[in-house]
């Protein structure tokens, strides 16, 4: 039965659990905007990776430099796409 | 036929493993498709017009089920592969039949949800805000909608023809998008109700 549940499934769930409850607790905890933003960015980056590497295996193969260069690729014009309306339609740039 | 016995079975064939580099690519561009339906939300999540604001809307306690039930849905497909690498058919099978019913019930209550919006007057044309939220929300669902559909025919498949290149491949691969649709619902649930809520 243990051989069915491997350490890092586990802790790459407990894990995750902790850091939702922690991104909830800015609802909870009456804190200034920018503290709570803050928080919630760091929760699901830290998140997101621990889902990447522990649950999806990113690394586990020869060719995982281009995985690695695929998902920066990706996000880099995720951010751009995001950030870049913002920059023009929020902030007025 | 080049096998590479060192790996998993959903890797040894050449074209096994593409498949799965592909389906990677394929992901960099869902993670730009979602990005654009952020950055759309993003800028009109405060025009709100004469309808309710995500503050007035948001229910706390569905979104908690929801972030648990799909969390616990990834964890439970990340089971299923590790099953299936030990070769154990059975268990694998158990993992995967409790991955699709959590995201059964993650779907259950996010249509519960849609509903009490559209009840409480907050359509999809009611302001710029709901427009965003619901094409936002409604295209993660979608793609859990389609992810359900998709691990049900390839448990069928599991059950018939046990683990073989190409069953192990696309199981593997059925991970892949599901625990995507994980890192999805993580943005949506801190910038969109986390967010909204505080």
């Amino acid at each position: 039965m243990a051989r069915l549940f491997p350490i890092r499934h586990v802790i790459g769930y407990i894990f995750s659990l902790i850091l939702s409850v922690v991104g909830l607790g800015v609802v909870f905890w009456d804190l200034n905007p920018t503290a709570g933003l803050w928080i919630l960015i760091v929760c699901a980056l830290i998140q997101a990776s621990l889902q990447l590497v522990l649950f999806m295996h990113i690394g586990e193969t020869d060719n995982k430099k281009s995985l690695y260069f695929n998902i920066a690729y990706a996000l880099f014009v995720g951010l751009v796409t995001i950030f870049g309306t913002l920059f023009t339609m929020l902030w007025g740039w | 036929m080049k096998i590479n016995d060192s790996l998993p079975l959903e890797y040894r064939t050449e074209e096994n493993s593409n498949k799965i580099f592909g389906f990677w690519l394929f992901l960099g561009a869902e993670i730009a498709l979602f990005s654009t339906l952020f950055a759309v939300y993003l800028t009109l999540w405060n025009r709100t017009g004469s309808g309710p604001t995500g503050k007035e809307l948001f229910e706390l306690n569905g979104v908690i089920w929801e972030t648990f039930l799909l969390l616990t849905s990834s964890f439970t497909c990340g089971l299923g592969i590790h099953a299936m690498r030990l070769n154990l058919k059975k268990p694998m099978i158990v993992f995967f039949v409790l991955t699709l019913l959590m995201g059964l019930g993650f779907l259950g209550i996010e249509i519960t949800e849609f509903v009490n919006y559209v009840h409480e007057g907050a359509t999809l044309q009611t302001s710029a805000f709901l427009s965003s939220l619901f094409v936002l929300l409604g295209t993660h669902g979608l793609h859990v909608t389609m992810g359900i559909l998709w691990g049900a025919g390839i448990l069928i498949q599991v059950g018939r023809q046990g683990f073989t290149d190409e069953t192990a491949n696309k199981s593997f691969i059925f991970s892949l998008y599901w625990h995507f649709l994980d890192v999805v619902w993580i943005f949506i649930f801190s910038f969109v109700y986390m967010k909204g809520l505080m």
